[in-house]
């Protein structure tokens, strides 16, 4: 990971109204993403977890400014995107791109896989010729590891990993440097996950790229990710180093996670204590006063009912929002 | 029962097939609850047949718990159905095998029969619980029917045992609870309802697929520790779907391996994550991440794809993606056999004995 920023995310929020009546009037919102502030290096993979609902997909796609966030601000190698014109946006979505957790429902079925792929590169201007554009499916179809004689079938002729192979090569097309993994290989299968995954590793490596892995699977997430950041109710509970959150946790939610998580190992399962959170997660329009987490935390205090726990560095790069972390 | 040396000859493999029993070797040989053997199951479609289960054998016993784990579409959900005859039909059809829950061959069994068991000596839980939850009845209301179909109570003591089982399965304020709608629980409360309703008639047997796979992790952590709890507390056998082998490490007491359509290996749970044995069962373990992995090694890939399981396969289903895989694996498909005391592989080359060709 080196030291240059390549984006930074300042207090981002991203409130959704909440309409109702004959009117439609704004009764509420949903404070699906409340004001959470990283930097993402370049070359680094930063991990973001974090139960349903807390808002990791519409982090991701307010930093691509594919939604206008309502508030705080996103720059792309020191560009603030919200001061860029529709033109010079569009410039640079180029080098931001994003892979779906559901690959069928990203790719278009009446299209065929190489012009799926090769779209991208039109749009934006990045071939002249029919030639060239069929020369760049070509090298881009090999890098994701798909067979090349399959360039005119439809997305519904491949496998749930080979679609999730299509949608990389589409992503890759405008060859960006930052890249939203949104729940990329949720949907497979345990032995096609490992696939994909060594496939975005190996990308990364070759290519130069930094992405952000959205993910629900803690264990995977460790494992691809240098640093990782906890999502809770639309804010950022903890952000560490991957081997510093899971081995020295400061937050009592992120300890919670990982007690949940089950390990692959028998005996091991056998002794390991669960600290189990009571109830569910509250609603991301009505969040708890105080702390967000306090509802459900076995630490919480009166002062955490009270009073929100600043996002702050309790060690050298290691932020957690707990009164007590 | 217990299966020695496997038999040089093909024909006396054949026969041993149907001898296997996945019986934990020297412990007491209580007779099984649940006896499956050879089970199959087709589907016959516009395209042709799909070969969803072709001869699976395996048996539960009482308070046991067994883990079924396998790629999507090996046939962990038509194997469970096919217990309770819950498959669509057509075009699926039973096609062979006995099924004997408690002595009864339940194939044979007529489906006045069949009802009384389903929900009540044998329960389902689904991975989505509004496939079972009717939304426009109450919660009490479902649970106190189902009560009151295979008990003899009056509709006052079924409720009545509605709100304990409700209380149960940690739902809070049961008695205020029992009276609320499906759509007013949360996704883990609803499935914990969904609990509630399989145990209200003290089943013997439970068969949960994938029931916490649309879970949080956290609230996926509470079910599991729940079933657990319960499962010692009534002696209850279950037979749970996952395709997550952490879950299944802290669960269960035995696993099968399907892949294809048939079970590739089965051991007791300690003994298949120590001695997996068969190709796809390393395989799929060397793919996991470790939460508490320290040090970053490489994840393994499986290589290719699961076979289409439209017609008839030759050989071993998992010879195409297989390391070890040579001309016999291309021809004739290994039989499951035990390898070990109570742990039996399907594979010419298993990796813990070096293999029978
Ligand atoms: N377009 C929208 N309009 C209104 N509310 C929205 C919209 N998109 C998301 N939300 C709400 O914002 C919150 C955060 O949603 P989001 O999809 O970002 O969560 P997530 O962390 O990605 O969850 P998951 O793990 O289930 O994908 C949720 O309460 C969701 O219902
Ligand atoms: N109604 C049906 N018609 C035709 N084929 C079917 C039908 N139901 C199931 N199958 C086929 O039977 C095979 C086994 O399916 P099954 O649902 O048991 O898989 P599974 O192991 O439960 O997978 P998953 O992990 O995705 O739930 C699959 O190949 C599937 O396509
Ligand atoms: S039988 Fe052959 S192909 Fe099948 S798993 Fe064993 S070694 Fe591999
Ligand atoms: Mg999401
Ligand atoms: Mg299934």
């Amino acid at each position: 990971m080196s030291e240059e920023v390549l984006v930074q995310v300042k207090d981002l929020k991203m409130h959704f109204p909440i309409r109702a009546g004959l009117f439609n009037r704004t009764v509420g919102a949903v404070k699906a993403v409340d004001g959470i502030s990283f930097d993402i290096m370049k070359g680094e993979t930063l991990g973001l977890v974090g139960e349903s609902g807390c808002g990791k997909t519409t982090a991701g796609r307010a930093i691509l400014h594919l939604y206008r966030p309502t508030g705080g601000e996103v720059s792309f190698k020191g560009t603030d995107l919200a001061k860029e014109s529709p033109e010079g946006l569009r410039r640079t979505r180029r080098h931001m791109q994003m892979i779906f957790q559901d690959p069928y429902a990203s790719l278009n079925p009446q299209m065929r896989v190489g012009e799926i792929i090769g779209r991208p590169l039109r749009v934006h201007g990045l071939v002249k010729s029919a030639p060239e554009e069929k020369d760049r499916v070509t090298e881009l179809m090999q890098q994701v590891g798909l067979n090349v004689s399959y360039r005119d079938r439809f997305p519904h002729e491949f496998s749930g990993g080979q679609r999730q192979r299509i949608g990389i090569a589409r992503a890759l097309a405008t060859s960006p440097d930052f890249i939203v993994c949104d729940e990329a290989i949720s949907a497979l299968d345990v032995s096609i996950q490992a696939q994909i995954i060594n496939l975005l590793e190996q990308l990364r490596d070759e290519l130069g790229l930094t992405y952000l892995f959205i993910a629900h699977d803690l264990s995977m997430v460790r494992y691809i990710s240098t640093r990782v950041g906890v999502m809770y109710l639309g804010k950022m509970m903890e952000l560490a180093s991957s081997d510093a959150l899971y081995e020295e946790p400061r937050h009592p939610y992120t300890r919670a996670l990982l007690s949940a998580i089950p390990i692959p190992d028998p005996p091991l399962e056998r002794q390991r204590q669960r600290m189990l959170l009571e109830g569910d997660l509250p609603s991301p329009a009505n969040p708890p006063k105080g702390c967000r987490f306090s509802t459900r935390c076995p630490m919480a205090t009166d002062l955490c009912r009270a009073v929100e726990p600043e996002f702050r560095e309790v060690a050298t790069r290691h932020w957690a929002a707990c009164h007590f972390a | 029962m217990i299966q020695a040396v496997p038999p040089a000859s093909m024909e006396a493999m054949e026969t041993s097939v149907s001898n296997f029993a996945p019986l934990e070797g020297g412990l007491q040989p209580e007779p099984a609850l649940l006896e499956v053997r050879d089970l199959t199951t087709k589907f016959y479609t516009v395209d042709g047949v799909v070969n969803a289960l072709n001869g699976i054998s395996y048996s539960v016993r009482k308070g046991e718990c067994l883990a079924i784990v396998g790629e999507s579409g090996s046939g962990k959900t038509v194997g469970v159905l096919s217990i309770l005859r819950l498959i669509q039909s057509p075009p699926g059809k039973i096609v062979g095998g006995s099924i004997s829950f408690k002595g009864t061959d339940l194939l044979k069994l007529d489906d006045n029969a069949l009802r009384d068991i389903r929900g009540g000596a044998i329960s389902v839980i689904f991975q989505d619980p509004m496939t079972s939850l009717n939304p426009v009845m109450r919660v009490g209301a479902q649970i106190t029917e189902n009560i009151m179909a295979h008990e003899a109570l009056t509709r006052r003591q079924a409720r009545d045992k509605a709100i304990e089982m409700l209380s149960r399965v940690g739902i809070p304020t049961p008695a205020k609870r029992v009276d609320d709608y499906p759509h007013q629980f949360s996704g883990g409360m609803r499935q914990r309802v969904m609990i509630a309703m399989a145990l209200s008639c003290s089943p013997q047997l439970i068969i949960a697929d994938e029931p916490t796979t649309a879970l949080d992790v956290t609230i996926q952590a509470q079910i599991v520790e729940l079933v657990k709890k319960l499962q010692s507390e009534l002696g209850t056998a279950v037979i749970w779907i996952s395709h997550d082998l952490g879950v299944v490490a802290r669960l269960a007491d035995r696993v099968a391996v399907m892949y294809a359509g048939h079970i590739v290996e089965s051991a007791p749970v300690d003994e298949l994550y120590a001695r997996p044995a068969h190709p796809y069962t390393i395989g799929l373990l060397n793919s996991l991440p470790r939460l508490d992995a320290k040090v970053k090694t490489k994840l393994q890939a499986i290589g290719g794809l699961p076979p289409n399981l439209l017609g008839e396969l030759r050989g071993c289903p998992f010879a195409p993606r297989c390391a070890f895989a040579t001309d016999i694996c291309r021809a004739q498909n290994p039989a499951l056999l035990e390898v070990t005391p109570s742990h039996g592989v399907a594979c010419w080359h298993d990796r813990l004995t070096g293999g029978r060709a």
